[in-house]
């Protein structure tokens, strides 16, 4: 009869992402390179914000963009056109981006001209926020239509991310969106959170929001 | 869908531990999953034979232990689970409370021969 031996190996199967994603935090640190993970659902204005943000901070610094899609490179031909940089990558069906897909990503993007990148995750509120992509901060996007009930569905994402911007705020007004409702039920989850309010197609709040970055990039490449 | 994905990762991990180890066969592998974890075991097991085949871990059973999903009462600090009592503490109510255990996904221990 065969005898057996249990080996106890104890290790956290995330463990593994966390580090890879230390070490790349490291990487942009040394590299002042500061990456933005920008999470949201699908149809949230993800790629909009994108282009209003590039639009408005572009003569300040060196923007680069990734953009994560199950499929198709409609988002990085519409960043293209702004002159930004840009990379597309596929995950082929995988619903998430973890921090070894983020580095190669970033070697393809080529980040030595790169002040700030912006990694533009899968439209997905569930996944994403359980992988740590390497990123300096992380940011979501909840917009007007979808509803004020999120963050009690997905309270996860609300929970990790520094900043959340609620868009299309141009149009509560045809909405049942009650946004202290969002902000209170946010800060529960996250005390310090920092939400703005903005609209990436009419420009309300975008001012705000470019300044939240350029302290951000300010900080990250001082330190 | 996020399952195969980490599957394939867990068979990596536990075939280098097996080769530093000098492991050449294990009969059986066993996870620990969290109730509260985004992991689902019925699609673990349902992934796992594609994410072996043609590995060391071909052959290798696999074993899930459920972790429960419990939290502690911050007004009361009654330990209960989490699921059962849709996050209000059936002592007083309060839904308050501080996350104790649930969210593990481990790899516990490989049984080899």
């Amino acid at each position: 009869m065969d005898t057996f031996k249990v080996l106890e190996i104890k290790e956290s199967v995330f463990e593994d992402n966390n580090l890879q994603a230390n070490l790349l935090r490291d990487e942009l640190k040394r590299d002042k390179t500061f990456l933005l993970n920008l999470m949201s659902s699908p149809g949230s204005g993800k790629t909009t914000t994108v282009l209003k943000t590039i639009e408005e901070l572009k003569s300040d610094m060196r923007i680069g963009v990734l953009e994560a899609d199950i499929d198709s490179d409609v988002d990085a031909h519409k960043v293209a056109e702004t002159g930004a940089k840009v990379i597309q990558l596929h995950t082929g069906g995988m619903c998430h981006l973890d921090a070894d897909m983020t580095k190669q990503g970033l070697v393809g993007l080529g980040i030595e001209d790169v002040d700030f990148a912006i990694l533009e995750n899968v439209g997905n509120l569930v996944c994403p926020a359980e992988f740590d992509t390497g990123a300096s901060k992380n940011a979501m996007i909840l917009s007007v239509p979808e509803g004020d009930d999120k963050p009690l569905k997905y309270p996860l994402m609300f929970s990790i991310v520094d900043v959340l911007l609620i868009n299309k705020i141009d149009a509560i007004d045809y909405f049942d969106f009650d946004l202290e409702a969002v902000k209170n039920r946010v800060k529960k989850l996250n005390p310090n959170i920092r939400i703005i309010p903005i609209s990436a197609r009419t420009g309300e709040g975008i001012d705000e929001w470019a300044d939240w970055v350029r302290s951000e990039v300010k900080n990250w490449n001082e330190k | 869908m996020h399952e195969l994905g980490v599957v394939i990762k867990v068979v990596k991990t536990v075939e280098d531990f097996a080769k530093k180890n000098g492991v050449k066969k294990i009969d059986t592998l066993v996870l620990q999953i969290g109730e509260l974890s985004s992991m689902i075991p019925r699609y673990i097991e349902a992934c796992y034979p594609a994410a072996v085949d043609g590995t060391l871990m071909q052959d290798t059973k696999l074993k899930i232990e459920i972790l429960p999903g419990n939290g502690r009462c911050n007004n009361c600090y009654k330990v209960f689970n989490l699921i059962k009592s849709h996050s209000q503490c059936p002592n007083c109510s309060s839904d308050e409370w501080e996350l104790l255990s649930g969210k593990e996904f481990l790899i516990k221990e490989i049984i080899a021969c």
